[in-house]
């Protein structure tokens, strides 16, 4: 009897270690998408009006300046030093460890330079490198208000993290994001710093996407921005302020840039520069798709293939995605295939999101590390940018390839004729 | 009396472990004198020291000295349950890492006191995260000093470590393009002592790089300290059922 209840005594403790084991693995391994419904924010009144407050200060200020550090969990961190005055004009450090890039916004231009050699960007090869390190730097326009000082950064890829808040929002530019707001919530006061901050939480997309701003009692700025992207897995960056300005005299000079004797203007190739050209044949693939089987891009020869790459947290693909399905509906029948590839989301949110908005055309839903490599690789896209369209003809050779999407945009509207469909005007 | 004897044992068995000690601890005082690092900076310094090395240098031939010289076969003709030798014996190496990590706060604060400078912010969640690798280490090492004749289940280990890491490392890297990489990195990060789960416990990572506001995320931290603890455990059955087995084949010869 005594044997007995020793044996269960044992018994009772391993199975308890073994369900504090597993819950203890759950919590700290497990995929946050078990929790994602709850992410979804309800709006709170005081805590959009906070947000909204936060917002304006920024638009209506006459200038701004602050030092912000943007990491990650990787523990690397890229630092910037903004200067941002109105009505365009911006100063931008921004710095790796030892390599630094700055970016004048002289109202008119962007201009990027380097001190010494410019670091290796995102579309170099060793020998454009070797030829054009030193010396150089990039001139492009800056239309006041559509202008991202984010985007220019994040596009060249000199920096491993991106500023989270856009700085351009002095500027009057508006985030995309800010259309796909589900809700903003009050998570209480936190202190960043010296500075006691009121927290607020905002999601966007069906808490695709979360944004966490610590807001300054003080001056209802930011103090640290925390965003986590939920894909195939959890993306989590942190942006964190100091050495905040609001109004200060910033002297004109900063914005400005003149030209050293010797240098010569250099154009960085481009996400765009990269991609397949036309008359080049279309890399094949056999991945998996949204319903469990496979899809290969040759079982579509003698269709018309509108490969439509894109990820459930990219505004432009929420717009996209009703317009292509309409497209499917009326050509199916006409030789014109849609096929959707998406690699980088969560295969339930992907699915969810495509049963939501009834999109039935054809995707290929596959996060293994062989679609990541199709879409990088075969098909070009070095900073997984989306939406990336391609349209193939019938002999499975590219017709034409762009970044973005624009309803009745009369480049896909070429590329399909020239694919040979028959569009209806 | 028998728990208290066999756990005093631990601090006795060698003439170098108050050494080992007074050391490890002029280590860390040192460093902070220094170099006035940061809480964070302090904290992976003690958690790489304290947490890794001390129990290394501590369990080393923890029960291979015993096997070696003999003295296990009079130890396990004592009326008792082998697993309490163990037990106890790892006990007393659990309560030497408190002691050592009560002191090196002890003197980070002193030193804190009376220089006036640096930093001891998070410092008590940096010893405890040490203190819990440190035990996950200490089983981990006398277990292996079972089968491992003398003092070597430490150097075993740290060699181990080091060239596991090292090689795991490359593995990612290369494999990175493959795929494959996610049961390694699971292998890694859940079976071996949890160096990575502890340092992001410490360091704020699971608040400030999970999916709650705030510096730290009370339920992965504890979930942290629930798997430490359990792996230690593990490594303790382990243990205790090699020392169970090598005391039968004993008897049996």
């Amino acid at each position: 009897m005594q044997i007995k209840n020793k044996i269960n005594m044992r018994i009772t403790i391993a199975f308890a270690g073994l369900v504090l084991e597993c819950w203890a693995l759950y919590v700290v391994g497990a995929s946050p998408e078990h929790w994602r419904p709850s992410m979804i924010v309800k709006d709170e009144p005081a805590a959009r009006a906070l947000y909204e407050t936060m917002s304006k200060t920024i638009r209506e200020a006459e200038s701004l300046s602050y030092n912000s550090i943007c990491s990650g969990p990787d523990g690397r961190a890229s630092s910037y030093q903004i200067w941002l005055k109105k009505p365009n004009y911006f100063y931008v450090d921004a710095a790796n460890l030892m390599k630094s890039s700055t970016l004048v916004g002289d109202g008119d231009y962007l201009w990027i330079y380097w001190q010494g050699s410019r670091p290796f960007l995102t579309f170099d090869d060793a020998e454009s490198h070797a030829k054009t390190q030193l010396d150089v730097y990039i001139k492009k326009a800056t239309p006041a208000g559509r202008n991202s000082i984010g985007h220019e950064i994040a596009m060249l890829g000199f920096t491993w993290y991106n500023t989270i808040f856009e700085p351009s929002t002095l500027h009057g530019y508006i985030d995309s994001l800010d259309s796909y707001i589900d809700g903003i919530r009050s998570r209480g006061p936190d202190d960043v710093g010296d500075q006691e901050c009121d927290v607020i939480e905002v999601s966007y997309m069906d808490a695709q996407l979360t944004r966490y701003f610590w807001v300054s009692k003080q001056d209802h700025l930011p103090r640290q921005v925390k965003e986590i992207d939920r894909l195939s897995s959890n993306i989590v960056r942190v942006e964190e302020w100091s050495d905040v300005k609001l109004n200060s005299e910033i002297p004109q000079q900063k914005f400005t840039w003149s030209v050293p004797e010797g240098w010569r203007q250099w154009s960085a190739t481009g996400p765009a520069d990269v991609l397949l050209k036309s008359g080049q044949e279309a890399p094949d693939f056999d991945l998996l798709s949204a319903d469990g089987g496979r899809i290969k891009l040759s079982g579509y020869r003698g269709k018309i293939v509108w490969l439509f790459m894109w990820r459930t947290g990219s505004p432009s693909c929420r717009e996209a995605m009703p317009n292509l399905q309409k497209l499917h509906d009326k050509y199916e029948g006409r030789g014109l295939a849609i096929l959707g590839f998406n690699y980088a989301d969560n295969k339930r949110i992907a699915q969810s999101y495509m049963r939501e908005n009834s999109v039935t055309f054809p995707n290929v839903l596959d996060s293994a590390s062989e679609a990541k490599k199709v879409m990088l690789r075969s098909y070009k896209n070095k900073t997984q940018s989306v939406p990336l369209n391609y349209i193939i003809d019938s002999q499975g050779n590219i017709v034409d390839a762009w970044f973005g999407y624009e309803e009745g945009s009369k480049r896909a509207s070429a590329a399909l004729k020239k694919a040979g469909l028959q569009i209806e005007e | 009396m028998r728990a208290y004897e066999l756990m005093k044992e631990t601090y006795c068995r060698r003439g170098y472990i108050w050494i080992v000690h007074i050391v490890w601890l002029v280590l860390y005082g040192s460093f902070w004198w220094l170099f006035l690092p940061s809480g964070e900076e302090f904290g992976r310094f003690i958690f790489i020291w304290g947490g890794f090395f001390l129990p290394l240098a501590l369990s080393a031939g923890i029960f291979g000295d015993d096997i070696a010289s003999g003295r296990i076969c009079v130890l396990v003709t004592k009326p008792f349950w082998l697993g309490e030798l163990y037990i106890y014996r790892l006990l007393g190496l659990s309560l030497q890492g408190a002691v050592n990590f009560i002191l090196a706060g002890c003197i980070v604060f002193v030193l804190h006191f009376l220089m006036r400078k640096g930093s001891t912010e998070d410092l008590g969640l940096w010893l405890l995260a040490s203190w819990l690798l440190f035990n996950t280490c200490a089983a981990l090492s006398t277990s292996l000093s079972i089968v491992v004749g003398r003092a070597y289940n430490s150097l075993l280990l740290f060699a181990v470590v080091v060239t596991g890491y090292f090689v795991v490392s490359l593995l990612m890297v290369s494999m990175r393009q493959q795929g494959g990489t996610g049961v390694l990195a699971g292998f890694i990060k859940y079976c071996w002592p949890p160096f990575e789960l502890l340092y992001k416990f410490a360091s704020g990572e699971y608040g400030k790089y999970s999916l709650t506001v705030g510096r730290f995320s009370v339920t992965k931290s504890v979930a942290c300290i629930v798997h430490s603890l359990i792996l230690m455990v593990v490594y303790s059955i382990v243990g205790i059922a090699l020392l169970s087995r090598r005391q039968f084949s004993r008897q049996r010869d």
